[in-house]
């Protein structure tokens, strides 16, 4: 059973402008299951971003544990796998090489990685643009890509710090209905952080409010899945979550 | 007027087919100017050759072998010094640029000898040296390293953080990651970088075979001028014009043009 | 708070160059090394004193700066009206630039020997090669300038009202100083070095005469001493001058910044 917990985790800043110290994460625990697909919503600078980092191993945490079954995590590992915000695809390399890059740093021999990256576009309806380079696609897609290269790695965990920020409304849209389409299909476990109430109960199994560094609350979201824009706008449940998460975000 | 513009037109349709013409069709009002100036004898022809004076003068050094050799040797030393400027400085750069401490070490140092400049160090060299290739490979090495360095730098510091962060937390290790993500996305500021080096270099080597040379085509021009023949002066300028015209335009700044846009990065 | 801050990176960027000196300072003495090799900073420091006390040091820095000044000043007075102007029409700035480049490529120390050959060694030559070096270079990268300019913008001139003379002053100048600021920098490199060259070849005044009449007689000493006074004036020239110019233009407007 490979799960995420993060046991009392802290992080302090020290500000060399200031000269002084920010505590942006004060005492934060949270158990994701494996399969699970956590949403941490919360507002603006109450520490989303510093936790995903600490759990990623891009930034050391200044108090707690952060273990990944039972086992200690530090730096970034290919067990952890991220979605950035900022896409971050190679630019150098061509789609089928950005997926292809997780197991190319596996080892796995050329034919083979080729295979899986293809295996990987096609379950995001890709297979057209293996051979073009990020810069030659749309945002939404470039994002795509961005998602099934950390997949591609069948990391224990996935991590998606506001993966969807940077694309317009309909295309975002679409990406979530992909994304949980993709959830259902490979069932990885997901801890996805976004400021958007209704992405979150759109695409997780619980939601977890954060303010100002520590948890607020968490709401269980049961609603059925495949789960498609054009029904939840209308449903009751999912219009009853909606408010009452973005009551407690709003109270944060 | 009219006509003017048909002709215009004429040349914009013909460049679009062929954009080598671009390059080559301006020329030909300047040798015309050149040669009525030459031939009407406003100066005195020791002082200003015509066009056929330096063509001439072109065949005759070409068939006695000296203007292969000495371009030869000119050539030689440009990419001695120009591979071995690379080697030192693409390292170097790429250790400044992910280090703090390197960067605060180095620095400084780099910024101060950078303005020293290449040519300054020849009367020192000299002595050390004497006249001969280390001298040379020294100057222009020199030359090349500085703008490496520089570029290189300014590469590595503008690979977005996430690219390196990417790729760590997809399985690669600290070495990896300068070898996939920090050496690509500096390339098109090394190849800027070794572009200005070369364009320097080129202009150090010049001055260095003009002071130290027993050849190359610095020392022909200026054995040229102390033979006070101003043809053979005229017809280094031309060559060495061409050359660099040549491998800027058709080599280097394709190649800059070729990384930076593909990919979408910005170029400076 | 500020104040100290910029103070101890000041302290920061001196520390690795008083490193530095501290090595020589050391190594030179340890090893006995042969002042015809390498001098001591004491030898180095008697050189100064000794030049700046006889007055060389001021008639060679003098003479150096004078050629410098003003073979750029009438580079940049002529290069940039002339690169403007041509740009007014594309189509004829698209013609030249090809020209203007090649003699960018020559610029600087290839004209040497015809300089020399034309003007006489001295004064003469030398303020040549420098204009020579800044000239071409400024107006092709003018040139590149002008015609990076937007089609719009021009448009958009046009459509307020701007004549002729506006559209100079007013877009295509502004317009194109990125790049101009840009060819500066480059030529004014290009013009040092040449500078130095001619100098060792073409007068007897000098810095560069002055580092290479030191050669003759194995004077370290003054080699070195004038190598740091060559590095401090460029760095004062460049960062003085050209950042600022630079600081002022183009990354004010939020205009590219080039390496
Ligand atoms: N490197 C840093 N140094 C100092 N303080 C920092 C640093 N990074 C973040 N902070 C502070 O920590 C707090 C939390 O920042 P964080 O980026 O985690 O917020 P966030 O929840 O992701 O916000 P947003 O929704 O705007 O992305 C903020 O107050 C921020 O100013
Ligand atoms: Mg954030």
């Amino acid at each position: 059973m490979k799960t995420l917990s993060l046991r009392n985790l802290g992080k302090t800043y020290f500000d060399p402008y200031a000269g002084a110290h920010v505590t942006a994460v004060h005492d934060v625990s949270l158990d994701v299951q494996q399969g699970e697909f956590v949403s941490v919503v919360g507002p603006s600078g109450c520490g989303k971003t510093t936790i995903l980092n600490m759990i990623a191993g891009f930034i050391p945490h200044s108090k707690g544990e952060i273990l990944l079954d039972g086992t200690p995590v530090n730096g970034p590992g290919p067990e952890r796998g991220v979605v950035f915000q900022s896409f971050a695809l190679f630019p150098w390399k061509t789609v089928l090489d950005n997926v292809g890059f997780g197991p190319k740093m596996r080892g796995v021999p050329k034919a083979e990685r080729d295979r899986i990256a293809r295996d990987y576009l096609a379950l995001a309806g890709l297979s057209h643009a293996a051979n073009r380079y990020p810069n030659e696609l749309s945002g939404g897609m470039q994002q795509r890509v961005g998602v099934v290269r950390a997949l591609a790695n069948e990391p224990a965990v996935l991590l998606m710090d506001e993966p969807f920020a940077a694309v317009d409304a309909q295309t975002r849209m679409t990406l979530q209905e992909e994304l949980t389409r993709i959830w259902q299909d490979r069932k990885p476990t997901v801890l996805f952080i976004t400021h958007d109430v209704g992405e979150a109960v759109f695409l997780a199994n619980r939601v977890v409010v954060l303010s100002k560094g520590r948890i607020l609350d968490e709401v269980a979201v049961d609603l059925p899945r495949p789960r498609v824009w054009d029904q939840l706008v209308d449903d009751d449940e999912f219009k009853r979550l909606s408010a009452q998460v973005l009551q407690m975000v709003r109270a944060a | 007027m009219n006509l003017l513009l048909q002709m215009w037109g004429g040349y914009a349709r013909m460049t679009r087919r062929w954009p080598a013409l671009a390059a080559v069709i301006p020329f030909i009002p300047v040798v015309a100017l050149w040669t009525i100036v030459a031939e009407a004898g406003l100066f005195p022809r020791a002082f200003f050759p015509g066009p056929a004076d330096v063509v001439r003068s072109f065949v005759t050094l070409t068939y006695k072998g000296i203007l292969p050799d000495y371009l030869q040797d000119s050539l030689i030393r440009l990419f001695v010094g120009a591979s071995v400027g690379m080697a030192l400085g693409v390292p170097l750069g790429i250790l400044i640029g992910t280090s703090r401490w390197a960067h605060r070490i180095c620095w400084p140092v780099l910024l101060f000898f950078q303005a020293i400049g290449d040519i300054a160090w020849l009367p020192i060299l000299l002595i050390w040296f004497g006249f001969g290739l280390t001298t040379m490979t020294f100057v222009i090495v020199y030359t090349v390293l500085f703008p490496v360095v520089l570029n290189t730098v300014l590469g590595v510091e503008s690979v977005p953080r996430d690219l390196g962060r990417a790729a760590l937390c997809l399985g690669a290790s600290r070495a990896r990651v300068l070898w996939e993500v920090t050496l690509p996305g500096a390339l098109p500021n090394i190849i800027t970088g070794l572009r200005n080096g070369l364009g320097y270099g080129w202009r150090a080597l010049i001055a260095v075979e003009m002071i130290v040379g027993t050849s190359g085509i610095g020392f022909m021009m200026f054995d040229a001028r102390r033979a006070g023949s101003t043809v053979e002066i005229v017809l280094g300028m031309i060559i060495l014009g061409l050359l660099w015209y040549v491998v800027d335009a058709w080599i280097l700044a394709p190649l800059e043009r070729a990384t930076g846009e593909r990919w979408g990065l910005v170029t400076s | 708070m500020r104040g100290a801050a910029s103070l101890a990176g000041s302290a920061m960027f001196v520390a690795p160059l008083l490193a530095l000196l501290a090595i020589w300072a050391i190594v030179v003495p340890l090893f006995e090394v042969n002042p015809r090799v390498f001098p001591s900073i004491g030898a180095v420091g008697g050189a100064a004193l000794d030049s700046i006390r006889d007055g060389t040091l001021i008639a060679h820095i003098g003479a150096s700066l004078l050629r410098v000044g003003l073979g750029t000043l009438i580079g940049i007075a002529t290069a940039v009206p002339l690169g403007v102007a041509m740009g007014v029409s594309p189509t004829v700035a698209a013609f030249l630039t090809p020209l203007f480049r090649f003699f960018s490529v020559l610029a600087g120390i290839a004209w040497i020997p015809i300089a020399t050959l034309w003007f006489g060694y001295g004064f003469g030559a030398i303020v040549f090669v420098i204009f020579n070096a800044v000239f071409f270079v400024v107006t092709y990268n003018t040139l590149l300038g002008v015609q990076t300019i937007p089609h719009t913008l021009r448009n958009a001139a046009w459509s307020l009202g701007a004549g002729r003379w506006a559209m100079l002053t007013e877009v295509l100048l502004p317009g194109a100083l990125p790049n101009i600021v840009t060819g500066i920098r480059t030529g004014l490199g290009f013009a040092w070095r040449g500078l130095i060259a001619a100098e060792m070849i073409a007068t007897n005044v000098g810095l560069g005469y002055m580092l290479f009449v030191a050669r003759d007689f194995y004077r370290t000493e003054v080699i070195v001493f004038g190598m740091i006074v060559i590095g401090v004036l460029w760095l004062l020239i460049d960062r003085l001058i050209l950042v600022r110019i630079e600081r002022a233009t183009i990354e004010r407007w939020g205009m590219v910044r080039r390496a």
